[in-house]
């Protein structure tokens, strides 16, 4: 039962979507202010890196030493959005190219491989890792065992996370603040809210979310290091985030979707399903796939009722008097 | 205007400052010095723990046993095409007298006519001119060794094989860790998952978990990256590697490994090209030459098997045993290879070993990708 | 004291060129305080980097080599990204260009048609595959309002897949299947050599060797500048990226416009494509570790950036950047690690970037005067920043 190919395929949703679904909180409160970063890819490679160093050279008791990790990568993730933060905020840069920019410099092949090779990371396995630590009695139970609870802690807390991003953006002022300077920072300046400070603010909290995604990939779902070993997620999860409406709920969806989805062509393959003529079409499916959804998403009715900040990626600029 | 010509006159300094930093820059002579200078190509990086550091490690090895006779370096992730071009242009440029690349598609006869001087070599490619040899080896049969090991350890007879790309090097050592499960464990199977990339951690392990669910009780791979041990030793499952002694990735699941040993290769043909006594040909490596050997084995494998595997050696060695030789059925069970007849290297069209493009019986999957 | 930037009045040309060399400048002077802070020699790094990029024997014929993809690739970024129109698909529209190429040049160079006519249908049909897989990003976004930075992107690997099918997964028309050779590992044909692309060479400097793909990026960018500068295509399309409310007034047809753009920007990077495989490869190159792995698409976007989208200046930077790419191969090695190559061009595009200020504003550092009350200023529009 809990072999069968639904469960282990939404299991490995549930456990691949988490640095998708990271990755996606922190480009969503990003975007929210009215900030573009196409970054993400780069700051969550460096995070990966650092978090891994940590480690590998930090010998303290299990759980600190992970906990000191997942900080050190949140700090390397926003390092690296500060720049991007600089770069479009105060100096005015076009978004697009500043995120881009910011690939190449953190990216697989910029300051990411760098440390990884100044640091002698590589050839290693992960000294610790997050991994399933719930008594194998409920991750026996058939069906929620394996999707609930055969989940490593990160899993868990990208769950708190989702709910605390939620909260923030519905029910806090700072949260409500956050969404005018997205939608109309003009008008959120002449209210008195500080443009500058929130843009910075939320587009360094994406930094640090990116961050903490790349260590999901390297303390948790394939714990080594390689050059480029996030593979593209940074990527996708920009893209979660329009799928998702920008709200934080549809981006835990999206992420496990696409999670499972990149999970699909090996287990059919392993059963001897064939889905179609070729690989080639078990590879496209999950990129497609999200093309799909972003349309359907992206067309005239869905986009009336919950839409893209309005501000999104235009810098902003107070009238000089 | 005060503030225009400061702009100005602080550009031309700067252009200055530039020009002084050039002045001088060589026309790319490079004084004639005296060690020998050879250069390796790798198509990944150096410290993959796979493919490209298995040759990292043979490069270390000539440097440490020639020491300042010769002058190694290496250039890594470099694709296949201009890259690769340009890269060789600068390393004659520099003096490289022996290249080294590592990976099929990097060169053929064209390339090579255009630097008459230099010497190369490609692993596992099939042009042979008068300056570029080929080179690889008989991975199959320790790949066949390491597969008796996975088969002794697995329960069910049902074993997990996480492959690359749907080419005959590929087909033939899948074909071979399945023959050798097949000793140890009449009967076997060997499922198939292709990740259509040699080295790509997240997409191996998600192989190896998939195979896992799917019931296999054993997991191998012929790809580069550790991943799949990973999973292996999470989900308490036996492993076997591919390329390099990963043990220290999995210690509990560790069986063994087929591993390369480009080492000696390489010292015997720097040493050749040194005393111009180099020839070009198509090298292909054996288990008696020490080209590919089985890595150090894990705490699973049982004095039975061990014992089971070094008499299996010895046969191979001896010549008194192939693990493709005849009879040899396909997976519809047609009979492919003749009895007492041998598969040759290149001899012999589909059932040649560099032709080879159906999978034995007893392997599940498409060999088709 | 107080230190605020101002807009400018007017944009002094002399600052057009000014500031992105002087960025530049600032660039390699912040990479030589991180190469000095990971024990390089910044005056020696620099000094090999010019040799390997421009100054020993055939680093100008492999700069060419270099260049050429990037430009087309910088062009097509540039076409499209003046309109506001972010096209990431550059990469995946050069596969699509280098598929359709092929095709026209094994089909008609297979049936012995004489070299030129061969050669300009691979030109046709690599435009014509970037086209179409540009149109795809182009028609979700003018139809369906889809972001097409996203749609390009996923395209991008979608591309990429198809490309390794047809020569690692299938026995396709692309797919080399007779021979030895191709048994072993999977290859493309051959093109004829009436389909392989010409160089002109210069007698000049030991001999340099222009590619004819280096050539037509050349014109392109000449055409795009006309397109741009001088036609009322460009002037609308100009229009529409700056103020796309007001290009509406004006009667300009979005949609239209939006498909007409994508379009041109598809059909340069499919050129790039199709030069890829008449120029260099001399087949239709599918393997992951080959065209794949180059990111000419990426870099062409940092290209086009750097040259603020005029055609000539991305030629120009193409160069350069190419000329960087092939000194970061030289560069790197046992002691010279390759993502130090990564960080320095990060580090020039964030100046870039980061100098482009200085051309739309002005920082002044005034001392503090006494605040006086000031009415309301009135409503006046503010010019398009």
């Amino acid at each position: 039962m809990n072999n069968s190919l639904l469960v282990v395929l939404i299991a490995s949703g549930v456990a691949y979507g988490t640095p998708l679904l990271f990755a996606a909180l922190g480009e969503l409160l990003a975007e929210r202010s009215g900030v573009l970063n196409l970054g993400v890819e780069g700051m969550m490679l460096v995070g990966a890196v650092m978090g891994f160093w940590t480690v590998e050279r930090v010998h303290a008791g299990t759980a600190v030493t992970l906990v000191l990790a997942l900080a050190i990568a949140a700090v390397a993730g926003t390092v690296m959005a500060a720049i991007h933060a600089f770069l479009v905020i105060t100096l005015r840069a076009n978004q697009i190219v500043s995120g881009l920019a910011l690939t190449i410099f953190a990216g697989a092949a910029g300051l990411s491989s760098y440390l990884g090779n100044d640091l002698n990371l590589a050839d290693q396995p992960a000294s610790k890792t997050f991994h399933a630590f719930l008594p194998s009695g409920m991750q026996d139970i058939p069906v929620i065992g394996p999707i609930l609870f055969g989940q490593n802690a990160l899993v868990y807390v990208s769950w708190l996370c989702v709910i605390a991003v939620g909260l923030y953006l519905s029910r806090t002022r700072p949260g409500l603040n956050v969404r005018a300077v997205g939608e109309s920072p003009a008008a959120a300046d002449t209210m008195g809210i500080n443009v500058t400070a929130y843009r910075y603010a939320h587009t360094l909290a994406g930094g640090a979310f990116a961050g903490v995604a790349g260590a999901t990939v390297t303390l948790a779902i394939t714990p080594q290091w390689v050059d480029g070993i996030t593979g593209g997620a940074g990527w996708i999860a920009i893209a979660l985030v329009i799928f998702a409406f920008w709200r934080p709920e549809l981006c835990l969806v999206g992420a496990y979707f696409f999670g499972a989805l990149q999970a699909l062509a090996p287990q059919l393959q392993a059963r001897n399903i064939s889905l179609g003529p070729t690989t080639l079409w078990t590879n496209s499916l999950p990129y497609v796939m999200t093309i799909l959804v972003l349309v359907v998403v992206s067309s005239g009715t869905a986009r009336r009722r919950l839409g893209a900040p309005s501000a999104l990626g235009t810098a902003y600029v107070r009238e000089e008097h | 205007m005060r503030r225009r010509k400061l702009a100005l006159a602080t550009l031309l300094l700067t252009i200055g400052a530039i020009a002084l930093v050039f002045a001088g820059a060589s026309s790319g002579h490079t004084k004639a010095s005296s060690p020998y200078k050879v250069a390796f190509i790798y198509v990944g990086p150096h410290n993959d723990g796979g493919w490209s550091q298995a040759h990292e490690a043979g490069r270390l090895y000539v440097q440490k046993m020639l020491g300042g006779k010769v002058a190694t370096t290496y250039k890594e992730n470099i694709a296949v095409g201009t890259q690769f071009a340009q890269t060789v242009q600068s390393l004659v440029a520099q003096g490289t007298k022996l290249i080294f690349a590592t990976s099929y598609g990097y060169l053929n006869k064209a390339f090579v006519a255009k630097y008459p001087n230099v010497l190369f070599e490609q692993a596992t490619g099939t042009d042979v001119s008068k300056n570029l040899s080929e080179y690889f080896g008989a991975a199959e049969d320790t790949v066949f060794l390491s597969g008796m090991a996975a088969g002794a350890a697995s329960q069910t007879g049902k074993i997990g094989y996480v492959v690359a790309f749907p080419i005959p090097e590929v087909i033939r050592h899948a074909n071979a860790f399945a023959l050798g499960a097949q000793v140890t464990h009449p009967g076997a199977t060997v499922q198939l998952v292709w990740t259509n990339s040699w080295f790509d951690p997240a997409k191996e392990k998600k192989a190896a978990q998939s195979l896992h669910a799917a019931g296999a009780d054993v997991i191998g791979q012929n790809v580069d990256s550790p991943a799949a041990g990973q999973f292996s030793e999470s989900a308490g499952v036996p492993w076997v590697g591919y390329d390099s002694d990963a043990a220290k990735f999995a210690p509990k699941s560790w069986l063994t490994a087929s591993v390369y040993n480009w080492g000696p290769y390489y010292l015997k043909r720097v040493k050749a090209a040194m005393a111009d006594t180099w020839k070009s040909g198509f090298y292909y490596g054996t288990i008696n030459d020490g080209f590919t050997k089985l890595a150090p084995y894990g705490p699973g494998v049982s004095a039975k098997t061990k014992a089971a595997i070094a008499a299996m050696q010895k046969k191979i060695e001896n010549g008194s045993f192939y693990e493709f030789a005849g009879p040899l059925y396909d997976q519809k069970g047609k009979l492919r290879v003749a009895k007492g007849a041998k598969m040759q290297v290149l001899k012999g069209g589909t059932n040649s070993l560099y032709g080879m493009n159906w999978l034995v019986k007893g392997v599940i999957g498409s060999p088709k990708g | 004291m107080r230190i605020s930037v101002e807009q400018r009045l007017k944009r002094p040309r002399w600052l057009a060129v000014a500031v992105p060399v002087c960025s530049v400048v600032f660039a390699f002077l912040v990479a030589a305080i991180v190469l000095l802070a990971t024990g390089h020699n910044p005056v020696s790094t620099y000094r090999k980097l010019f040799d390997a990029a421009f100054l020993q024997q055939g680093s100008l014929d492999q700069t060419l080599i270099a260049a050429t993809p990037l430009a087309f690739t910088g062009l097509a970024a540039a076409a499209a990204f003046r309109m506001k129109l972010y096209n990431i698909g550059a990469e995946g529209q050069m596969y699509m260009g280098a598929i359709t190429g092929a095709a026209a040049g094994l089909y008609l160079g297979g049936r012995g048609g004489p070299s030129a006519f061969v050669i300009a249908a691979m030109v046709v049909a690599g435009c014509v595959g970037g086209t179409v897989w540009a149109l795809i990003p182009g028609i979700l976004r003018a139809f369906f309002k889809t972001n097409e930075i996203l749609t390009s992107l996923l395209l991008n690997y979608v591309a990429g897949y198809l490309l390794t099918y047809l020569i690692f997964e299938s026995a396709s028309y692309w797919r080399q299947t007779k021979g030895f050779n191709a048994s072993v590992f999977p290859t493309g044909k051959p093109l004829p050599h009436s389909a392989v692309w010409p160089g002109f060479t210069i007698h000049a400097q030991g001999g340099i060797t222009f590619p004819l793909g280096a050539g037509l990026a050349v014109l392109t960018a000449i055409v795009l500048w006309t397109l741009y500068k001088r036609t009322r295509f460009g002037f609308e399309a100009q229009v529409l990226g700056d103020s796309p409310r007001a290009a509406r007034y004006a009667g300009v047809r979005m949609r239209r416009k939006i498909l007409a753009v994508m379009a041109l920007s598809g059909a340069i990077a499919g050129l790039g494509g199709a030069s890829q495989d008449g120029d260099f490869r001399h087949t239709l190159d599918g393997d992951p570790n080959g065209l794949q792995k180059q990111g000419f698409g990426y870099t062409g976007i940092v290209v086009a950036a750097l040259g603020r989208y005029n055609p000539f200046a991305v030629v120009l930077i193409a160069f350069l950047i190419g000329g960087l790419e092939n000194a970061g191969n030289t560069l790197q090695g046992p002691s010279f690690p390759a993502g130090l190559v990564g960080v320095i061009q990060g580090i020039i595009l964030f100046s870039a970037l980061g100098g482009e200020i200085l051309t739309r504003h002005r920082i002044r550092v005034a001392r503090r005067r006494p605040k006086i009350a000031t009415p309301a200023p009135a409503q006046s529009p503010e010019p398009a920043a």
